[in-house]
């Protein structure tokens, strides 16, 4: 018999990147010792370029000076995967989950944060796609709307997933988005010929997407101010 | 799984064994993705312990969930590791996963060929992809570990649970 799982969803609004970072760090510790179930946090950042574990920072086109001059952020994390930007209307998905439990490797689960976002984008009539090989993300044609970069400690996830909603892009001129210097990056504003709703809904839509991809049976809403986390 | 149980009994019945040590069943190894004389941890690492030194890796398993490892992370030689703690890292499908190692000891050698090609540990995850060599600090650690039968089912229930 199944025992049912419950996915508690933290809405946090916008957040500082550093602070969001802390946050993970200290749910994936109260995860790993089962003080807390899967946890999903649902937001978004200010301007803010992030490096994965390879530092690939050749592919920073702009010295780390100027990013500042735009009103942006650079960080470093231990994450997989290369560099990208986070900004306002791209929502991000931090899944805290325990993957032992669910008994998913690292393939499956990022093949599921793909799905995630491609079912989302067809509820606005974009055919997007994922499971590229040696393109991990979810793409619409040539052009790329969802990233992903997970770190994976003790079978806890941290960091997951970034979908452009309507983010500004030529923040991404900046770089060679996730290393790949040949492919435009997209938004769902400008794949869909529909009236897009508030970024809320559509970020709510996209966790249900990924409650359903990841069987949870219970969704508990959550809206936290994260300031008020710190303590 | 009967066949795979079949085959390695099999070769341990034929004494088959590779030059390179008498706990090795080539046999079993095209037959099954699970070694007979290695150890396992629930976190799917292996330990091949030979002497004073144990060698650590990935197993097929573990290498087949990650999908394909385009950057390893390894501490230095001379460092230690402790039991059930992060020793290093793998990337594959833009996720980092933490190795952990099963025992505690000192490091004594590195796979090196690791930081060129990474590759080499889903290609060969029992040879030419191990990690680290360790001096086992306390060698009855070994004994908390599953054998490859033990680690065969495990695996088996832990894919069937979803």
């Amino acid at each position: 018999m199944r025992i049912p799982r419950n996915l508690e969803v933290w809405r946090l609004g916008t957040v500082n990147y550093l602070k969001a970072l802390k946050l993970q760090e200290k749910l994936a510790s109260d995860r790993k010792i089962n003080k807390i179930p899967d946890t999903l946090l649902s937001l978004q950042h200010p301007p803010t370029y992030t490096l994965g574990k390879r530092r690939t920072d050749y592919n920073l086109l702009v010295p780390e000076s100027e990013l500042k001059n735009m009103g942006a952020e650079l960080h470093y994390t231990q994450r997989g995967g290369d560099i990208t930007f986070h900004g306002p209307h791209q929502a991000i998905l931090y899944p805290i989950i325990s993957l032992r439990d669910i008994g998913l490797g690292a393939r499956k689960y990022v093949e599921n944060l793909e799905s995630t976002m491609t079912e989302l984008s067809s509820l606005y009539g974009v055919k997007a796609h994922g499971q590229r090989k040696c393109e991990t993300g979810v793409w619409v044609g040539d052009r790329k709307i969802g990233a992903i970069g997970v770190r994976i400690s003790a079978g806890i996830t941290s960091h997951g997933l970034a979908f452009n909603i309507d983010p500004d892009l030529t923040f991404f001129k900046h770089i060679v988005p996730c290393g790949i210097a040949d492919k435009d990056v997209t938004s769902l504003r400008t794949e869909t010929d529909l009236v897009l709703p508030d970024d809320e809904v559509i970020q709510e839509q996209l966790v249900s997407c990924f409650a359903r991809l990841f069987g949870y049976n219970d969704i508990i809403w959550k809206d936290k101010n994260v300031i008020e986390i710190d303590g | 799984m009967a066949l795979r149980i079949w085959a390695s009994s099999t070769a341990n019945a034929l004494r088959l064994s590779s030059a390179t040590g008498p706990h090795f069943s080539p046999l079993s190894r095209s037959f099954s993705s699970v070694l007979d004389g290695l150890k396992y941890a629930n976190s799917h690492e292996w330990v091949k312990h030979e002497g004073h030194v144990a060698t650590i890796g990935i197993t097929h398993h573990a290498q087949d969930h990650l999908g394909e490892v385009v950057f390893v992370e390894l501490p230095e030689a001379g460092g230690s590791v402790t039991k059930d703690t992060s020793f290093g890292a793998v990337e594959s499908v833009k996720a980092t996963s933490d190795i952990n190692s099963p025992i505690s000891g000192e490091i004594v050698e590195v796979n090196s060929k690791l930081s060129s090609t990474p590759g080499l540990i889903n290609s060969s995850p029992y040879e030419h992809g191990w990690m680290i060599k360790v001096k086992p600090s306390n060698p009855k650690e070994l004994e908390h570990l599953m054998g490859a039968k033990q680690y065969t089912k495990f695996c088996e229930e832990e894919d069937a649970a979803h």
